[in-house]
């Protein structure tokens, strides 16, 4: 639930126990709104405002834009690091990936162990009931720009688990995911071909300083 | 004194039913579940089954079914004047309405989350458990799905 989900409702309010104050008139009615708790993409978008309006007005939003994006964009397709996460099977491909035979360190991929440090979230396997919670929290934790790749069967759509009572029907039921790659386990080569993708997809949308213009 | 006076042993007790032997040192016996755990203690401080394997639940329409596996690995089990190491197969009938029974996670620690095990996926009721919460499935999940009778629903999260 949203900080705004809770402020704007007067009866959740007054069950965590507090009771409705100026203070908190105030902070409804504030210009920015509900800005105690920002999410990080909320957090960029005002970063982004600021800044946009900033430039515009002082006509050097062409230039900087011209001069980073090439530069941004470069950096962000050649250094996805991608969290160590693994769930099962898969994850093994993934290890394999990055030994000598497929060296994909080679495309600028280097595994972090902390989501703070990370673009990419290789969801590599079936998600139980269980872990959703943990692996949406990851997914949270990462700064923004972020993607997320569903590698293999059980992470596309549940795969051989589809009907379980605890597996989830696939990563895209609660996080949005850009690249699939399909496969039982998944190759490395496969791995490799999907980050490919990853990266002509960073390309074409072309992120820069003015995003999400 | 060998395997075959344990097995005499063992039958003299009151609600033990249906002994027999599944191979060497190995018996398998039905047990009274209202006498369960007077019988679990007995077999653990006279008999030394000191390790329980495994606790799990099977799911015979309309009732259910423990099995308790009980070793004694250290072969200080002594019938007459002999040591030696054994194996038991305990079957407990439940009914369908009350599948309740004594725990043993006094007796043994290692039992703990076996009858968690058996409490999430089966519904079996372990009276006397110090902590029975689910163990493999989350907190507020409705149900227990390997009960034959469990009719599954997709949930679906917004994102």
């Amino acid at each position: 639930m949203s900080a705004k989900g809770i402020r704007g409702n007067p009866d959740l309010r007054r069950g965590l126990g507090s009771k409705t104050t100026d203070r908190d008139k105030i902070m409804e009615d504030g210009p920015a709104g509900d800005w105690l708790a920002l999410r990080s993409d909320q957090l960029l978008k005002w970063i982004d405002d600021a800044v946009y309006n900033a430039s515009e007005a002082t006509g050097m939003r062409e230039v900087v834009d011209r001069v980073t994006r090439p530069i941004f964009n470069f950096a962000q397709r050649f250094s996805p690091h991608p969290l160590h996460f693994g769930i099962m099977c898969c994850a093994i491909e993934m290890g394999q990936a990055s030994a000598p035979d497929h060296d994909i360190d080679r495309l600028g991929l280097v595994y972090r162990s902390s989501p703070r440090q990370c673009d990419v979230l290789i969801v590599n396997g079936p998600v139980c009931e269980k872990l959703r919670p943990k692996l949406k929290t990851l997914y949270e934790q990462m700064p923004e720009p972020k993607w997320v790749i569903a590698m293999g069967e059980c992470a596309i759509s549940g795969g051989p688990y589809w009907d379980s009572y605890s597996v989830v029907a696939g990563a895209d039921t609660f996080m949005p995911v850009d690249v699939y790659i399909p496969g039982c386990p998944v190759r490395p080569e496969a791995l490799m071909h999907g980050f490919l993708t990853l990266q002509k997809k960073i390309r074409e949308k072309e992120p820069g300083m003015f995003l999400r213009r | 004194m060998n395997f075959k006076d344990l097995q005499k042993l063992l039958k003299a007790n009151e609600g033990v039913t249906n002994i027999s032997t599944l191979r060497e040192n190995v018996i398998k016996f039905d047990l009274d579940k209202s006498i369960s755990k007077e019988f679990f203690k007995k077999l653990k401080e006279e008999y030394y089954f000191e390790h329980c394997s495994l606790i799990t639940a099977i799911d015979n329409q309309p009732d259910f079914e423990l099995v308790y596996h009980l070793s004694c690995l250290s072969g200080e089990l002594s019938v007459g004047n002999t040591k030696m190491a054994a194996m038991v197969e305990v079957h407990i009938h439940l009914t369908r309405d009350s599948p309740s029974i004594d725990s043993v996670s006094d007796l043994w620690f290692g039992a703990n989350w076996h009858e968690r095990e058996a409490f999430d996926l089966m519904g079996i009721y372990f009276i006397g458990h110090p902590d029975l919460r689910r163990v493999l499935l989350p907190e507020g999940f409705a149900g227990h799905p390997l009960r034959k009778d469990y009719v599954y629903e997709i949930h679906e999260e917004e994102w």
